[in-house]
């Protein structure tokens, strides 16, 4: 599976049957070779493809591959391969600021709603990088992350209990990810989001490769670690935030994608992991977006159920796999470093001297 | 002043014992009095024998069973975490790290949604969170069973777990879409509206398993200091681990089938046990139920006083702050406070 054709491959053909099941099959089936005529022509399978499975194809695409470039991000600026997007608060701050003003009924202009679940996801991370003293140190952003998390994630805990029947099930579908109902406004809504975002991307990747090197290689290369790191953090919530907003937090997509990056592509530096990462997040979302519209239906599942039941399986193994071969130089991060130790009880240290 | 002084002054373990379980029997009372529309003259009437029928309901019939029950549940908890962490010899394997509270939740959830069990049958609650809670610590152990000897590893694959674990919950909601309302009591961790059938099948089999539990002290001292030293001094290793897994399960178990998920409670009890009580396991256990008791009845007497307060600030009648938002709240402060730590140590 090296070379770069055959892993063009390995993602180009799911990725295509994927593009063709989601436009082609559910209530009514559209043969392929009519997708085109059913696009320019009027009739019901003109709308139902155009206004409905075209837009939640290409949010299927956009989402993935925000959630999987991000991922890739966080896991080469903290160094640890288990940095997730949901470690750093932004998922939780994002599902409060969409279930506080539904549950408590607060009523918002229609003009601040989008803004909400953006408002809050920027707010969760935020947190979480100030009270990880601005990125000093990888791991204790790790840790203050899950702090953050869990202490948003008790709020809303008290509005699910205060929440009625029908907000509580709003909630819990938010809460998943889901991509059912989404149109085109949805997607337009991104647009602004990934002009700042993508050319911040493009400009960081070079500094990551660096920054992997660790703090003190990183500095003497000229590159200001905590500056650099803080950068790419920011970078990381700007991607997630807009798609938590429309989409709910995908769960694990950010975990799997940078890891099928580096199987794909064993022997790219960072710049390359970050394009590849995102293609292999937009496939991902995209395969795991059909079975959750197609196969309870009518009753649609959060793709979030799916990603979550395959993806972390399927990432384990490919961590399981890294790590099994001779570690070479160009076996980056697949190295685990991951949830940090506590410190020993007293007691126990005590007894050790 | 370092912890090895301040528990020579605080005198021996039994003292120390009697200290806490001073505190948690004052937990229970503010428990009894902290929640609203019965003040606590009425209460102190109630516990005489007298007080009016309304008042008696309240306070019997509801604050009573749900005290205690807050109080098992913690300690159950409390104990179930020690457990765990001594026998994999991981401070990181608390019941919510290993898959067991995420298992015990969808056994539980399972069980409800298929129709099999629910309020009229809380045993076949108890009996699928069981199942459930196995199959969660199975899942991990088939996953990290070959590389046990890493720590940090076994929780990263627990979390793993957890999340594969959640998934499948959120699955079965989805089938059963109407049992949400009902089932979001597991998901949260709350101590509301438990009432003395759910005492009636808490308390037996906590106090079994507690005992199971403090009789592997021995063992589980041995397994601490490691496998080699343990079979080098007589003990069976996998038999001893084994058994310390079900009892912990199981303790998890019904303690999840009582009140929920907990956040945090049988991850960050067992620390403080063995700061408070020394690594002598013989008294740490009791005490880690002891503060587990504590903790959970704290923060369910807290939640009550706070959701009243905050009612009569806010003018909302229908707030409530369960247990478990509690617990967690104080949690995550805790594991900020050791983050920031970490950052300075360096």
């Amino acid at each position: 599976m090296t070379g770069r054709p055959a892993a063009v491959l390995c993602l180009a053909l799911p990725g295509l049957a994927g593009a063709l099941s989601a436009l082609c099959l559910g209530t009514p089936a559209v043969p392929p070779t009519g997708l085109l005529h059913a696009l320019g022509g009027d009739g019901m399978e003109g709308v139902v493809v155009g206004e409905l499975r075209l837009p939640r194809l290409v949010l299927a695409l956009v989402a993935g591959a925000c959630l999987g470039a991000a991922g890739l991000v966080l896991q080469e600026a903290l160094r640890n391969a288990l940095a997730v997007p949901e470690m750093l608060g932004v998922s939780s701050g994002a599902a409060l600021g969409v279930a506080a003003p539904l549950v408590l009924s607060l009523t918002v202009p229609a003009a601040v709603q989008p803004f909400l679940a953006v408002g809050g996801a920027a707010f969760g991370g935020a947190l979480t990088l100030l009270a990880a003293g601005l990125g000093r140190s990888p791991s204790a952003v790790l840790l203050t992350g899950a702090a953050v998390a869990a202490a948003l994630q008790a709020g809303l805990l008290v509005l699910m209990v205060m929440a009625d029947q029908l907000d509580l099930q709003l909630i819990y579908r938010y809460l998943l990810g889901s991509l059912s109902a989404r149109t085109w406004p949805d997607v337009t809504g991104l647009g602004p989001w990934l002009v700042v975002a993508v050319p911040a991307l493009v400009l960081c990747a070079p500094v990551l490769g660096v920054l992997r090197l660790g703090d003190d290689d990183a500095r003497a290369l000229g590159v200001r670690a905590v500056r650099a790191r803080v950068a790419a953090l920011a970078i990381a919530i700007l991607l997630i935030a807009p798609v938590v907003a429309v989409c709910g937090p995908v769960a694990w997509v950010g975990f799997l994608a940078p890891h099928l990056a580096r199987r794909l592509r064993p022997d790219g530096g960072a710049a390359t992991w970050v394009a590849w990462s995102a293609a292999c997040g937009a496939v991902v979302v995209l395969l795991a977006d059909q079975p959750a519209r197609l196969l309870l239906a009518p009753t649609e599942v959060p793709v979030g159920a799916w990603t979550a039941l395959v993806g972390v399986p399927a990432g384990v193994i490919l961590l399981g796999v890294g790590r099994r071969r001779p570690r070479g130089a160009d076996v980056p991060v697949a190295r685990v470093a991951p949830v940090d130790r506590e410190p020993e009880p007293a007691s126990l240290r005590k007894g050790e001297r | 002043m370092n912890v090895a002084t301040l528990r020579a002054r605080a005198g021996g373990g039994p003292a120390r014992l009697a200290a806490v379980a001073v505190l948690v029997v004052l937990a229970g009372c503010a428990g009894l009095v902290a929640g609203p529309a019965v003040e606590l003259a009425d209460v102190l009437d109630v516990l005489r024998g007298g007080g009016d029928p309304t008042a008696r309901h309240i306070v019997l019939r509801l604050r009573a069973p749900r005290t205690l029950v807050a109080l098992a549940a913690g300690a159950s908890l409390g104990l179930a975490g020690l457990v765990l962490q001594s026998a994999l010899r991981n401070p990181l394997a608390g019941p919510e790290v290993t898959g067991v509270t995420p298992g015990a939740v969808l056994g539980a959830v399972t069980a409800t949604g298929l129709g099999l069990a629910g309020w009229e049958s809380p045993a076949a609650v108890v009996a699928a969170a069981c199942l459930g809670g196995f199959a969660g610590a199975g899942l991990l152990w088939l996953l990290a069973g070959r590389r046990q000897g890493d720590p940090e590893q076994t929780a990263v694959y627990g979390v793993l777990v957890s999340a594969v674990l959640a998934g499948l919950t959120a699955m079965v909601l989805l089938v059963a879409p109407g049992q949400l309302g009902s089932v979001v009591q597991w998901l949260v961790g709350s101590t509301e509206g438990r009432v003395w059938a759910h005492w009636s099948l808490l308390w037996p089999w906590a106090l079994g398993w507690t005992a199971a539990a403090l009789l592997l002290a021995a063992p589980l001292t041995l397994l601490r200091c490691g496998d080699e030293q343990a079979a080098a001094a007589g003990l069976h290793t996998v038999r001893g681990r084994a058994a310390a897994l079900v009892c912990a399960v199981a303790l998890t178990a019904g303690a999840v089938a009582a009140v929920g998920a907990l956040g945090f409670v049988g991850l960050l009890v067992p620390h403080l046990a063995l700061a408070v009580f020394g690594a002598d396991l013989r008294t740490a256990l009791p005490g880690a139920a002891l503060l587990g008791a504590l903790v959970v009845g704290g923060a369910d007497a807290a939640a009550q006083a706070l959701s009243r307060v905050l009612a009569d600030a806010l003018g909302a009648d229908r707030l409530t702050l369960p247990a478990g938002a509690l617990t967690t709240c104080v949690g995550a402060a805790l594991l900020l406070v050791v983050a920031r730590r970490r950052t300075e140590e360096r």
